[in-house]
């Protein structure tokens, strides 16, 4: 079977805007321009008298035709503030953001669509806004939803061990703040959708860039009083995602369009409306207070995290629980008495929040990261020797954690050590002092993350549900479902690789199906794939394994145990000569001479059909309720120079080595962990979303949001570790996130470490060249010129 | 306010392209209605897009890219002639400009990507006339001429005069630019072009400096400082160009007058940088292309 | 209002009839249904739309069809011989060079550019050479990777 690799790369991606149907109309939204405003009137007049026009939708169809958009997250915690709002597909009475999108014009090309988009005349009575959290805080803030009084949608608070008990015994405490930027992924696709009524049949299809196909068919079914039955989601071939495409709610409309018009309606939405419309996220503002001893063993933290929301979001509380992970995480790597973590989700006339490759628990690491380098100074340790004495140990696993995670398996200082080693930090501090005397400033940065994976939220759509299905056909090939949606992280590839791997037919017989809706699961999000869909897809294998060796054992007259598969044949370990291959085993299976073949035992139990489905779900989570099942871990050192003139920060060197567990396959990690870094650096040097003085979006395109470029990426090199997992199927970690986020956590301590002699503090990100300038030129202010 | 639409669609066009400049002035002369001159698209399609520039359907577009002579680069004694219609990796790839005007193809070689400057134009760059168009550093400093043609017109103006105001020059409607004359370089001038964005490629210059100088026994015979992104055209500094000319090229005379040029020039605060780090920029980077010129 | 042109692509004359207004990008895809070419960005920024137009990178998005009559145009379809991949693809799929493949097709073009451009590319000149094409999901890494072992396919003469 032409696997997916040659398909793509041959131009023969099967993306929605390569998607025909017949009598196709396209779709174009009409944004606000506006950051906040009252909807007075909508015409669409001008644009329904243009030829080519078919419908223009508004508020008033929404509200006619749709529900509000069901809650997906309701994290009601005792003690604390979690309030979720009525939100429609479109706005219906009020624009809560600059873009949002308040009409949809479909015509019969997008051309006409997308002009007609212009003429459609809104007014608007324009209201008051709130530009950022601070002033969203104020007392007398306009009011983004009346009914909450105010503009806090989460609040909540962590109490873990004993954090006053932690601040007695300790020697010291510094203060300590931290905040990051709005960034988002924004892959290169967009979102896309084609979506299908079939008027007879009341049948709505759905093609589109979900990453999560069975959460979306419920979300539609609900918003548009269908039932679920009759929709299907249908995952095209997806450019991109980084868990910005798990929440899509435009789809909406474009069903909703296709159902009043009877025409298929496609719509691919453009790089534009992408950055204005969201999803966002980062945007967190830390203020802490960490509790040491002077040995260097951490005791106890006590911070508070405030992120900007931006409006109460079409995902209904995903956006909002990312709070959650961002308070616990902070416990990483290390050892805790006691910890008091606060979150609050502020919202504002801002594009919504959802999830971005890190989701919450990249927040919480990056803080805990930079706070240690802070504690490290202090006590004139160095980065690697406060981590090693604060380690959870190789022999405490499984290990619970303060925060009530359950960690599986690692060996955090061997982690350590090989990247020490790999990157040679000795080398390079020589190098440092070498350079310094030269007025060059190079500076060396460490960033250690052990990444929660595999989540499962009570009250949440992300509860922890999979399914996996392995068959075997009349060919003998093998054909596998999952909710394992391909983004371009390798699950197909991964599918084919643990069936294979376990069953011991050939990967070319092996068939991935398309991810669709009719396969229960929360899709590839928050590392998952290796942990549930790939344990899933292992326990499904297996099972079809031993039900083949099971119907073998008829045709052999062996017992199954003396049967054995491998290089595409299934043979007995006594008799080299009783062997088939798959397609002749299948052939006896299925025909000849087929069940009747098979025996009393088997038939009776009605287990002669050679194919498996199978859910999965995380005993250490039921055992225990901890919200991740694996916790991979990696460190990241990274080299840079510093330009003092210009703010520059150019990027020499980045190791970076990773334990995740037994990988599946070591190229597919390592291409996730190139990514993710890369990501980092983004986020670290040139990536913001900024909002001007009218709460319009200024950066739009990629020529102001700026991402990496080829010549802005370093070449990385990785090191490898395994500690099997023992609590996934396949022995393997969800590892996907870490790299993001240590990849950025360490762009920021090399830059610190870099301006060391001028005493500068990189806790602000991006750091732009403008900053980082800004900051050099204060200091030497201060300190009067270069210190060596 | 107008709505906000993702990416707008281009308007229905009329297409024209003339063979020769006669033609081109003809249709600019003739056509009834909205016009505009095209070669590469590189700005006039984002434009659009991006909903900066709005026309009505029916726009007449006339592509001078069909006109041979405006996309020759030729030389004589003195001038270098630059058809504005040649492509920017044209330039790049120019053994004439290479040889005798090669802060020119340096800073070429900086714009956009290579996809861009195999289509885009000199003469678009010139014409779309942002305050960070990067052609027009090097042109300044070097002193270049435009030729402007029009219905009544046929001139060569210093390309000093030919900026007024973002996205502003001296055409009018219906005038093109034809050519741009760059004095060739001779031997004892040294010439450097920097240019700072916010990231290593592909980046819109948030500050550019061009330093054109003459040496005679490290005296500034002769010097010329030019700025992209640094106020609202392209500009020189007179007065950084007053106090530096005659002066002995010492450390401090290269610093101060790197000091005058950044308080010379007028540069914003948007969503590139700030105005203060463009005067910043300014002054590093004007020191930094003197020294180079001077060594 | 119609308007003939002409186009070579991947080495097939295409008589077209086409609207002014209309990109080569829209042509490729919707007249000649050539999707490997992206819709990308529309406004020349991310280089998912890369094709080579007599010979040389340039971003379809940004160039009106009508512009491109008479020219010959190359896109990753073109580089396949029989339905077999060619070298400098095989290159990308053995070297994980791309994951999502949006970009990948934009980047095979650009790739297959500067190969015949230069025999010699080093590490700095193929990172230059791939500025004008983002990719998202690699971080660029296995993307140089394929480069530079297609640069060997091709010295050993497994190029077309």
């Amino acid at each position: 079977m032409k696997d997916r690799e040659t398909r793509l790369v041959s131009g023969k991606g099967q993306f929605v805007e390569d998607m025909e149907l017949n009598g196709m109309a396209h779709l174009a939204f009409v944004g606000s321009p506006y950051a906040h405003a009252k909807i007075v009137r909508i015409d669409a007049g001008k644009a329904l008298s243009m030829p080519g026009v078919i419908t223009v939708i508004t508020g008033k169809e929404i509200l006619e035709h749709t529900n509000p958009l069901p809650v997906q997250a309701d994290l009601k915690i005792p003690g604390g503030l979690w309030r979720l709002a009525k939100v429609y597909a479109l706005a219906t009475d009020r624009a809560r953001w600059f873009g949002e999108p308040v009409a949809a014009v479909i015509a019969e090309d997008e051309r006409t669509a997308t002009k007609a988009a212009d003429l459609v005349e809104v007014e608007y009575e324009v209201l008051p806004y709130v530009r950022d959290v601070k002033e969203a805080m104020k007392p007398d803030a306009p009011l983004l939803y009346e009914e909450w009084g105010d503009n806090k949608q989460v609040h909540l608070k962590f109490d873990f061990g004993d954090v006053n008990a932690a601040f007695k015994e300790a020697d010291q405490a510094i203060k300590l703040i931290y905040s990051e930027g709005r960034a988002s992924g924004f892959p290169l696709e967009g979102r896309a959708f084609l979506a299908q009524w079939e008027k007879n049949t009341e049948f709505l299809t759905v093609w589109g860039t979900f990453q999560t196909p069975f959460m979306a068919r419920h979300n539609i079914a609900e918003t548009l009083g269908l039932p679920e039955v009759k929709v299907k989601t249908i995952a095209a071939d997806i450019g991109g995602a980084f868990g910005n495409k798990i929440h899509t709610y435009k789809e909406n409309v474009v069903a909703l369009a296709s159902m009043l018009t009877g025409r298929p309606v496609k719509y691919i939405e453009s790089q534009r409306e992408w950055f204005v419309t969201g999803p966002h996220q980062r945007d967190v503002s830390w203020e802490g207070e960490i509790a040491f001893k002077k040995d260097g063993e951490v005791l106890g933290l006590k911070a508070t995290v405030i992120h900007d929301l931006g409006v109460e979001s079409t995902n209904k509380g995903i956006a909002a629980t990312s709070i959650f992970p961002a308070c616990c995480a902070v416990a990483n790597a290390y050892h805790w008495k006691g910890m008091h973590i606060e979150g609050y989700g502020i919202v504002t006339n801002k594009s919504f929040y959802c999830a971005y490759r890190g989701y919450g628990k990249d927040k919480g690491i990056k803080f805990i990261e930079s706070a240690l380098d802070q504690v490290a100074k202090k006590l004139n340790m160095k980065p690697e020797e406060i981590r090693f004495k604060n380690f959870i140990q190789p022999d405490e696993f499984p290990y619970k954690q303060i925060n009530n995670y359950i960690y599986d398996s690692g060996d955090y200082p061997a982690v350590l050590t090989k990247v020490v080693e790999m990157a040679d930090l000795k080398g390079w501090r020589e190098k440092q002092k070498e350079l310094r005397v030269q007025g060059r400033y190079i500076g060396i940065g460490m960033a250690f993350t052990v990444e929660p994976a595999g989540v499962a939220i009570p009250n949440c759509q992300m509860g922890g549900i999979t399914q996996a299905r392995v068959k075997m056909l009349y060919d003998g090939t093998f054909e596998v479902h999952s909710d394992w949606t391909e983004i371009g992280q390798g699950s197909e590839k991964s599918h084919a690789i643990i069936v294979s791997d376990i069953i011991g037919c050939n990967i070319a017989d092996i068939y991935v199906a398309p991810v669709t809706s009719d396969w229960i699961g929360q899709g590839p999000l928050s590392s998952r794939g290796a942990v549930y869909c790939a344990s899933a897809v292992a326990k499904a294998a297996k099972i079809l394994r031993e039900k083949l060796l099971r119907y073998a054992s008829i045709y052999f007259e062996e017992a199954p145990e003396d049967i054995d598969t491998g290089d595409g044949k299934i043979f007995s370990r006594n008799d080299p000569e009783k062997s088939l291959t798959f397609k002749e085993m299948a052939h006896k299976v299925h025909v000849f001479p087929g069940p009747r073949g098979m025996g009393e035992e088997i038939l009776k139990a009605h287990d002669h059909l050679p194919d498996v489905t199978t859910s999965w779900y995380s005993n250490i989570t039921a055992e225990t309720g901890s919200t991740y099942t694996t916790f991979c871990a990696s460190a990241d050192i990274e080299v840079v120079e510093v330009d003092l003139d210009t703010g520059i920060t150019k990027i020499l060197e980045h190791t970076h080595v990773h334990d995740a567990g037994k990988a599946i396959s070591k190229q597919i990690v390592d291409g996730q962990i190139h990514g993710g870094i890369v990501q980092g650096i983004g986020e670290a040097l040139t990536e913001e979303l900024i909002y001007d003085e009218n709460g319009v979006l200024l950066n739009c395109s990629h020529a102001d949001y700026l991402m990496p470029t080829a010549l802005d990426a370093p070449d990385i090199k990785i090191g490898h570790l395994e500690t099997p997992s023992p609590f996934t199927e396949t022995g393997s970690k969800g590892m996907g996130e870490a790299p993001i986020i240590g990849g950025k956590a360490v762009v920021l301590s090399a830059i610190e470490d870099a301006l060391s002699p001028f005493n500068v503090r990189v806790n602000e990100s991006p750091v732009t060249r403008e900053k980082l300038r800004k900051w050099i030129l204060e200091a030497q202010k201060g300190i009067g010129g270069n210190a060596v | 306010m107008k709505n906000f639409v993702g990416s707008r669609a281009l308007p229905d066009l009329i297409y024209h392209c003339p063979k020769d400049v006669e033609n081109a002035l003809a249709l600019l002369k003739n056509i009834k209605g909205e016009c505009k001159i095209i070669a590469g698209c590189t700005d006039f399609i984002p434009a659009i897009r991006r909903g900066a520039w709005r026309f009505g359907d029916g726009l007449n577009v006339i592509d001078i890219r069909g006109v041979d002579t405006l996309q020759e680069i030729t030389k004589d004694a003195d001038n270098i002639r630059i058809g504005a219609a040649t492509r920017l990796s044209d330039i790049v790839d120019s053994a004439i400009i290479r040889k005798y005007a090669p802060i020119l193809s340096d800073a070429v070689n900086e714009m956009a990507s290579l996809q861009v400057r195999n289509i885009g134009t000199i003469g678009g760059n010139l014409c779309t006339a942002s305050p960070a168009a990067d052609t027009a550093p090097p042109l300044l400093v070097l002193d270049a001429a435009v030729n402007v043609k029009g219905v009544d017109r046929d001139e060569v103006v210093s390309l000093y005069d030919f900026f007024k105001g973002p996205g502003k020059t001296i055409l009018g409607e219906k005038d093109m630019l034809t050519e741009i004359f760059v004095p060739v370089m001779k031997l004892d001038e040294r010439v450097q072009f920097i240019k700072l964005g916010r990231r290593v490629a592909a980046t819109l210059s948030v500050i550019s400096v061009a330093v054109w100088a003459k040496m005679k026994d490290n005296i500034f015979e002769g010097i010329r400082l030019a700025f992209g992104a640094a106020a609202p055209t392209p500009m020189r500094a007179p007065k950084a160009e007053a106090y530096l000319a005659g002066k002995e090229a010492s450390v401090e005379v290269i610093d101060e007058g790197a000091k005058i040029a950044a308080d010379e020039i007028n540069p914003i605060s948007d969503v590139r940088a700030s105005e203060g780090y463009r005067r910043d920029m300014a002054y590093v980077l004007t020191g930094k292309a003197i020294a180079a010129c001077v060594k | 209002m119609n308007v003939p042109i002409r186009l070579k692509v991947n080495g097939k004359e295409c008589d077209l009839k086409i609207e002014p207004q209309a990109t080569l990008l829209e042509v490729l895809r919707e007249q000649l249904k050539i999707k490997s070419v992206h819709q990308g960005c529309q406004e020349g920024e991310c280089g998912v739309c890369t094709v080579l137009l007599n010979g040389k990178p340039v971003y379809s998005c940004l160039i009106l069809a009508i512009q491109a009559d008479g020219t010959e145009v190359t896109t990753v379809e073109g580089l396949l011989k029989d339905g077999q991949l060619h070298p400098l693809m095989e290159s990308f799929v053995e070297n994980h060079a791309f994951q999502c493949g949006y970009c990948t097709p934009g980047f095979v073009i650009k790739a297959y550019y500067l190969l015949n451009k230069s025999d010699d590319l080093t590490e700095e000149a193929i990172r230059r050479g791939l500025e004008g094409n983002l990719c998202r999901c690699t971080g660029y890494v296995n993307i140089v990777k394929a480069i530079k072992a297609a640069a060997e396919k091709k010295r050993s003469g497994n190029w077309w």
